[in-house]
């Protein structure tokens, strides 16, 4: 038989018998419709994240703290491993190049380093914000007013602060959305409020503690600081870990003046207020990312710890390909029910047309070419199914993008899709149905071939 | 082997095995046919003519002795030179017509070349000229459903033929006609095998019909050749 025999034949057959074509086929077509949506669901979630670290250039960064003391390495330690903190060896460190000082001098010596384009203090801390009788809790963090006028920060309204002194913010149009603000120019020249909050486990505060009475038992202070906005800062949508993804931005030389809670390291908590000067961690962002190993070297050479998420990229993919294969077992259910559905389908038809089969070996048709005519029956419907389940899950993509961003918009999100279809996916999905379809297939096609026509013919 | 032979059996024997029990539907049958002839087999119920019927058809094979068809030793054939041979050499017909019920005529007389590698137009054009030889090319697009006993039995002659089969094997195609249209019918065969030079065996239980038409005439009895008459002298 010719192929395009075949084609005829499973068509012509699959037409006759309509309504089970169909219900056989929606049942491929969600199953198909479910794995191919959260395929490209698990697409569109890492593109967004690739885009968007590409976007934010967070490959391009590298935090940068004082060394703790030296800790043993496990034998077992792998110190290639992508993703963990580079600590240098004591001995490997000499002693007249070691930084102990993370400071403004430390940041000045740093952007001289070949491919550093910027470095700022990476420091934040919680406030209570005040603006236009509304009240937040939110994460201030400090930038100095030169990576603030740099094209880290991309402003909707007003400019950056011209100092690291005065008492100004930069606020995120996010923010201004949440509280009810629509028109970024209108914030700018505003007042705002910023209330901080102190845990102070100094030692006279932990002795005040022991014998105070009342709220005096809590070493909690907080103190009001009145602050003007000055610019707005366009809005992120997918705001990355690293490194400006607060919604009020501040001068250094006005957060020193603060009472706060620094929450870029543990050590912290037991640091006294007063200790300020000096930054815990650091952010330096380098003009390319493959800027970022030599930099790091010549750091790590200084006895600084340094950390990278250019080295958690294959940490990333490996969690990609994770979520891929969940995904993929959980669209598996829905395609294993269909599957069930075809093979029924076609055992049905086998024996309904038993007698058919009869005549077909009667008027020399070979065992195979009954088993092909039924494999083609079986793969068109897999066909259909892969072709409609593709449009199925396009269609849902539009529907959940739709629902979500007129949600999401609210809250000063941009739209985002949140599924992505390569042309991979398309086809894969329809060979992945058709194949299905095909082993589906093959018992009932197996059954056919076996018909005895003696038996099957033989007359009622 | 007879050289003259055209079907050609000897001891051939089918034992159907049902468990413990086997039954013996034909019992060491030796007969030779030549080529042209039209030779009807008659027998009562569960005689094994059918058998005989399907072990020359190459749809069944035989539990002992051989069959030699068209010079083709189809005993020893295997399961997809056995289609071929089903394909090329043989045309089948059978009782209950055995029509495919959503086909048309047209499609159910096209049926058979459509594994046998032939084209759709060329399928169309042969099977169109063929419905004309049997009379029913005006009712080429009506189903099996919606034709009558003859109809049906006139297709599926015409689908027998599409091959340009050696041999046609009827079992017993007059079994579901009335007895005008079973005259025609049976007619119909002899004018194929006048005409055309087919070999036939038909199978009948209506033994007045084949001494009217057949050239030989075999008798069974309890899957055993009891006798085999020549009624017409080969010309």
């Amino acid at each position: 038989m010719r192929t395009s025999d075949y084609l005829d034949q499973a068509w012509s057959n699959l037409r006759k018998k309509r309504l089970r074509t169909f219900l056989t086929t929606s049942g491929v077509v969600i199953g198909i419709g479910a794995l191919v949506c959260m395929f490209a669901f698990g697409q569109g979630v890492q593109q967004n994240i690739r885009a968007q670290f590409d976007e934010l250039e967070l490959f391009n960064y590298i935090n940068v703290s004082l060394r703790n003391r030296p800790t043993p390495q496990p034998a077992h330690a792998d110190p290639d491993a992508p993703g963990v903190e580079t600590e240098p060896a004591e001995s490997a460190v000499a002693p007249d190049k070691r930084v102990d000082v993370l400071d403004d001098a430390f940041l000045d010596e740093v952007t001289r380093i070949d491919g550093v384009q910027a470095a700022f203090p990476e420091m934040r801390f919680p406030a209570q914000i005040h603006l236009s009788g509304e009240e937040r809790f939110t994460l201030i963090q400090v930038v100095t007013a030169k990576a603030c006028q740099s094209e880290l920060v991309q402003l909707r309204a007003g400019k950056p602060y011209a100092s690291d002194d005065p008492n100004e913010v930069v606020i995120s149009d996010t923010l201004l959305r949440r509280l009810g603000n629509r028109k970024p120019e209108t914030a700018v020249g505003q007042d705002i409020d910023i209330r901080t909050i102190t845990l102070d486990f100094s030692l006279t505060s932990l002795f005040r503690m022991a014998f105070a009475r009342g709220d005096q038992r809590l070493p909690v202070s907080n103190k009001r600081y009145p602050f003007k906005i000055v610019g707005v800062v366009e809005r992120m949508g997918f705001g990355g870990p690293m490194p400006i993804r607060s919604d009020v931005f501040i001068p250094p030389a006005a957060a020193a003046r603060m009472r706060k809670l620094v929450l870029t390291s543990m050590s912290d908590f037991f640091e006294p207020p007063e200790r300020l000067a000096d930054y815990s961690t650091i952010t330096i962002k380098v003009a390319s990312p493959t800027d970022v190993a030599p930099v790091k070297k010549q750091l790590e050479q200084r006895g600084l710890r340094t950390f990278a998420l250019m080295d958690q990229l294959q940490e990333m993919q490996k969690g990609f390909i994770i979520m891929d294969m969940f995904l993929l077992a959980v669209g598996m259910i829905g395609i294993t029910v269909a599957s069930l559905g075809i093979m029924n389908t076609m055992v049905m038809s086998i024996l309904e047309r038993y007698r058919e089969i009869g005549i077909m070996k009667a008027v020399g048709a070979t065992d195979g070419d009954v088993q092909k005519i039924f494999l083609f029956e079986s793969g068109m419907i897999g066909f259909f199914g892969g072709l409609f389940g593709l449009a199925l899950a396009w269609v849902v993509s539009l529907i959940i993008n739709a629902v979500v961003n007129s949600f999401a918009s609210r809250e000063g999100v941009p739209y985002i899709h949140y599924f992505n279809f390569p042309w991979w996916l398309c086809l894969g999905a329809i060979a992945f149905s058709i194949l299905i379809s095909l082993t589906a297939g093959v018992y009932p096609t197996l059954r056919a071939a076996r018909v005895d026509p003696v038996v099957a013919l033989r007359h009622d | 082997m007879d050289a003259d032979s055209f079907i050609q059996t000897q001891d051939l024997t089918k034992v159907y095995a049902s468990g413990p029990v086997e039954l013996r539907a034909l019992s060491d049958v030796t007969l030779s046919v030549a080529h042209g002839r039209f030779v009807g087999v008659t027998g009562a119920s569960g005689s094994g003519k059918s058998t005989l019927m399907n072990l020359l058809g190459g749809l069944d094979t035989p539990s002992s002795g051989s069959i030699c068809v068209a010079g083709k030793p189809i005993s020893d054939l295997s399961g997809s030179d056995l289609a071929r041979f089903r394909r090329n050499t043989v045309g089948m017909i059978f009782q209950s017509f055995n029509l495919v019920p959503s086909y048309s005529a047209l499609e159910n007389v096209a049926f058979p070349l459509l594994f046998a590698d032939v084209p759709k137009p060329k399928r169309i054009e042969r099977a169109a000229e063929l419905l004309q030889t049997v009379g029913l090319e005006p009712r080429k697009d009506h189903r099996p459903s919606e034709l009558s006993g003859g109809e049906q039995q006139r297709v599926a002659i015409a689908r027998a033929l599409i091959n340009r089969p050696q041999i046609l094997l009827a079992d017993e195609p007059t079994g579901n006609l009335d007895s005008k249209t079973s005259q025609q019918i049976v007619q119909m065969l002899h004018d194929l095998h006048a005409n055309q030079g087919l070999t036939i065996v038909m199978i009948s239980h209506e033994e007045d019909l084949l001494r009217t038409f057949a050239d030989e005439l075999i008798c069974l009895q309890d899957g055993a050749l009891t006798a085999h008459e020549i009624l017409r002298a080969a010309s």
